[in-house]
């Protein structure tokens, strides 16, 4: 067995993401004995997720290397077991009944204080390599508040779907218990209720407000960073939620132990329930985010052009919103269907140019074109192959800054502006005379523009 | 005493030559009717693009259609602009820590009540250096590079100018100008508004030759 289990590892470790492999499979211990795969996990989370996805997997291994069927016991560890917990849920819902669920909330009404967004679901998040285990995590804590997981603490960098993922937590348990007291709040919001608080001498009211939740849902927790008042009044209100068996779920850019400015007894409680991590998303979750993004507007977007802004907004999800925004809005305006033509155009304006374009960096391409010396741009030579060069450079400046014929002129090795005047005129009459210039010329422009 | 018969023209939608900006223009008047969620702007571009034109008349176009918007251009009091329908904040790349954070639950704030937040910026939203949470925040809703005007748009934006502050420029002035300054529009605007008041001054017409004595070298412009 235990020759198979090693097998089975490496086996996991090639067909899943690492991220995947060290949460839930390398935790896993195997408990010798030869009858049957006895395989021990650390929590509950592990447990349910390998039988929800792997168990299959693990039969299907056992048949190919022992050629028979093989028996495969799933377990929970001791020290697990002895805690205690609330039953494992089964398998998480599908993501449909949340759709038609959600619809019973009433959104946006004068009265909702929950600060939750009735349009973040779990339906209508994307799901790939980078967030599934979060939300498995997240959908587990949903239907089970105050459970195993308590806090869960989602880390990972900005614009990923943090907030998405924990509004959907509130939205799930809304519609499972609508008289659930629930608050999603950003920890700036709760810093200057502290700040209020401390000034209309008003904590009794702002503990009896947070320390009755059901579910506190707190963003980007590192903006408690340095507020020693906040972190404490936090702590109180994590103990009584905590003690009273009510969910806290918390986001952060990194780790508990990793935050800075927070106090230790903090960090520590931080990570007594489960943390997980949201990753960039891949392309292919790029993509997909982009087609859900544009069914939601009810926009049809073809899957090549879905991949060429994937492929060019790697950062965050937010970015690719923006991204898709605009190319919507830039085909109403001019009429046109969304293909790549017109998402080349439209992301130009939301990736720019790194660099803006200078009389010194349009010296430097040309020369380099040309293959001659930077240093012949100043120089008072005036042989034809680097005289017509340098009028190029100069036409160049001219068309693509906002620099003057003096400034050109002095920036040439001192040249008067009547030379630069001369230069532009040449260079726009020889361009109608020689193809091959134009060609060249574009090609510059293109270059430096970086189009 | 010589008195400035002329105010500065307010900037305004109008006033703004659209060269190769009509969509954003259409996006800037529309913004306040966006849905939720959509109603934020990010506008970026070279200094002398147009920036500051552009969030002024937006702010001065919402303020006539009833909306209590505002101009902000440095740090402020962030709290306080939560009680405002429209913002527009301008020079993000300037803002300290303490402003990005304040700019970060303004945006927040106004996103989540769909309310027009325009903010502009040097740089494409993915080169900005503010908190990577308020840059992602900013390249969340629509993206707009201000396009730099063609040297005959920028004519064009000199004889409105002069139009509206009602002198005569004649276009030789104008191609004398686009030749010997440097062709960012807030400096050619500024030659050509010393340009008028020196001839309001002298008392003579705008020409070629009185431009040449205003940009002549080493000595003010005397008479």
């Amino acid at each position: 067995m235990e020759n198979f289990w090693f097998a089975c590892l490496g086996r996991f470790e090639r067909e899943l993401s690492s991220m995947q492999f060290n949460t839930l499979i390398k935790p896993l211990k195997l408990d010798d004995s030869d009858e049957c795969l006895r395989i021990v996990a650390p929590n509950r989370f592990v447990m349910q997720s390998i039988k929800d996805k792997f168990l299959d997997r693990i039969h299907q291994l056992g048949q190919d290397f022992f050629s028979r069927p093989i028996s495969v016991e799933l377990v929970l560890s001791d020290d697990a077991a002895d805690q205690e917990l609330p039953p494992v849920i089964a398998a998480p819902p599908a993501p449909e009944p949340v759709a038609s669920q959600s619809k019973k909330v009433k959104p946006g009404s004068k009265t909702d204080t929950s600060g939750l967004n009735p349009s973040l679901t779990f339906s209508n998040f994307v799901t790939g390599k980078a967030n599934q285990l979060a939300r498995a995590a997240a959908l587990q804590v949903a239907e089970n508040p105050g459970g195993a997981y308590n806090p869960l603490f989602v880390y990972g960098g900005v614009g990923l779907g943090k907030t998405h993922m924990i509004q959907a937590i509130g939205n799930h348990l809304r519609s499972q218990r609508p008289d659930a007291r629930i608050s999603y709040l950003h920890a700036e919001k709760y810093v200057s209720d502290v700040v209020k608080a401390y000034q209309h001498k008003a904590f009794d009211e702002f503990k009896k407000r947070y320390h009755s939740l059901d579910l506190l849902l707190i963003d980007d927790i590192q903006f408690f960073a340095g507020k020693g008042r906040t972190q404490e009044e936090f702590f109180y209100a994590f103990e009584s939620l905590i003690g009273a068996n009510k969910q806290i779920v918390i986001t952060c850019d990194t780790l508990p132990k990793e935050i800075s400015g927070i106090e230790d007894r903090l960090k520590t409680r931080f990570s007594w329930g489960l943390t997980v991590v949201v990753e960039p998303p891949e392309l292919e979750m790029r993509v997909a985010i982009l087609i859900e993004k544009a069914n939601a507007a009810k926009i049809r977007l073809e899957e090549d052009v879905a991949f060429l802004i994937a492929k060019h907004i790697r950062s965050s999800v937010r970015d690719l919103e923006g991204a898709l925004n605009r190319v919507i809005a830039m085909a109403n305006f001019t009429g046109k269907s969304i293909d790549t033509n017109l998402v080349k155009d439209a992301l130009k304006d939301i990736i720019g140019r790194v660099q803006s374009i200078t009389i010194e960096s349009i010296q430097k391409t040309v020369a380099d074109y040309y293959k001659i010396k930077v240093a012949e741009m100043y120089s008072q030579k005036r042989s034809r192959n680097i005289a017509r060069p340098r009028q190029i450079a100069m036409a160049l400046a001219r068309d693509l800054t906002n620099s003057s014929f003096p400034e050109i002129g002095e920036a040439f090795g001192g040249r008067d502006h009547t030379t630069v005047m001369h230069a532009c005129k040449k260079i726009d009459s020889l361009k109608s005379a020689e193809p091959t210039l134009v060609k060249e010329y574009n090609l510059l422009l293109q270059v430096l523009r970086g189009d | 005493m010589l008195l400035d018969f002329q105010p500065a023209p307010v900037p305004s939608l109008v006033n703004f030559v659209v060269g190769r900006n009509q969509e954003l223009i259409d996006a800037l008047r529309t913004l306040p009717l966006a849905e939720q969620g959509a109603a934020s702007l990010y506008v970026w571009g070279e200094s002398g693009s147009g920036k500051t034109h552009l969030l002024k008349a937006a702010t001065a176009l919402y303020l006539s259609r009833g909306l209590n918007a505002a101009y902000v251009e440095e740090a402020t009091d962030w709290s306080r602009l939560s009680a405002y329908d429209a913002v527009a904040v301008d020079n993000v790349q300037n803002l300290d820590e303490d402003s990005q954070v304040g700019l970060f639950n303004l945006f927040n704030e106004f996103r989540d009540a769909g309310r027009p937040l325009i903010v502009a910026g040097r740089d494409a939203p993915q080169a900005l250096e503010v908190r990577p949470d308020l840059r992602t925040r900013l390249g969340w809703g629509l993206v707009y590079q201000v396009q730099a005007l063609s040297d005959d748009e920028k004519s064009q934006a000199l004889q409105r100018h002069a139009n509206e502050r009602g002198f005569r420029l004649p276009q030789e002035v104008i191609d004398y100008l686009l030749a010997h300054v440097r062709r960012d529009l807030p400096t050619l605007m500024g030659v050509l508004d010393s340009l008028d008041k020196w001839s309001l001054t002298a008392k003579k017409p705008v020409t070629v030759s009185l431009l040449k004595q205003l940009l002549q070298p080493a000595s003010s412009p005397t008479q």
